[in-house]
């Protein structure tokens, strides 16, 4: 699959990074193409671009706030989730995700 | 990496001597408070369950990332502990924990490098090779030269 998503925890210091990591290493590791944009407290950063939005299969949303930037998204199958889904178990999410859009 | 701006060997302990979550917080906070990294135990602890209150921070194979951002903190830093033993911890696998980072953010950081740092070192926690090199490590040295390594 190609899929995007978003990590943004409440204080965005900590959760955030991790579930990013999490997806990512989930990601590699099932053979999918992943990007995740972080927006914590120091800001967004690896910030999504518009031609990989463009590919996604999916986005995934693993936020426990609400996130910026939900508007790129439009007409695209989104996956709303909390951080602590993306940081136990990321991939049975893919997993699922994947079952789900039949990819 | 250069960690040394958040990470010191002084505020490493890896023989906490623990029964539970609030005597091993104790622990590492008075190490914050030593190293002058905060001034007021009193407001860091609130702080600190503050967070707590807001969801787990066990994340999971032994792990633990209280955190406090607050105005008590006079430099962002980590203090970081292993218990002898496993202590209760409410955590997202629902087992208990044994390494303890504990974060210490000043209020006004919000986009200095050291935030940053914290969550290049946060990252790394979702490597279980990292996780059971940290569970094992001998002396604080390791613990830094371990967070030190470039993914």
């Amino acid at each position: 699959m190609n899929i995007v998503g978003i990590a943004a925890c409440t204080s965005g210091i900590a959760h955030t990074y991790i579930a990013k990591e999490k997806l990512m290493k989930a990601g590699q590791a099932l053979n999918h193409t992943i990007h995740i944009e972080t927006q914590g407290t120091i800001g967004t950063e690896n910030e999504l671009l518009p031609q990989d939005i463009a590919a996604a299969d999916v986005v995934i949303i693993a936020a426990d706030i609400k996130v910026g930037g939900r508007d790129r998204f439009a007409g695209k199958k989104i996956v709303d989730i909390p951080t602590h889904i993306a940081i136990k178990s990321p991939k049975a999410l893919l997993n699922k995700i994947q079952a789900e859009l039949g990819i | 990496m250069d960690l040394s701006t958040v990470i010191d060997k002084n505020r490493i302990n890896l023989a906490v001597d623990a029964n539970n979550k609030e005597e091993a917080l104790n622990i590492l906070i008075d190490m914050l408070v030593k190293s002058g990294s905060i001034v007021s135990k009193e407001v860091f602890i609130k702080d600190v369950y503050l967070r707590e209150a807001e969801g787990k921070t066990g994340i999971g194979g032994g792990i633990a990332i209280p955190h406090g951002k607050s105005k008590t903190v006079v430099q962002t830093s980590l203090a970081i502990g292993r218990t002898k033993k496993p202590i209760f911890w409410e955590s997202l696998d629902d087992e208990p924990v044994q390494f303890i980072i504990l974060f210490a953010v000043r209020d006004v950081d919000s986009t200095t490098v050291h935030v940053r740092l914290l969550g290049e070192i946060a990252g790394k926690l979702a490597d279980e090779e990292i996780v059971e090199q940290l569970l094992t490590s001998k002396k604080a040295e390791d613990v830094i030269s371990i967070f030190s390594q470039d993914n």
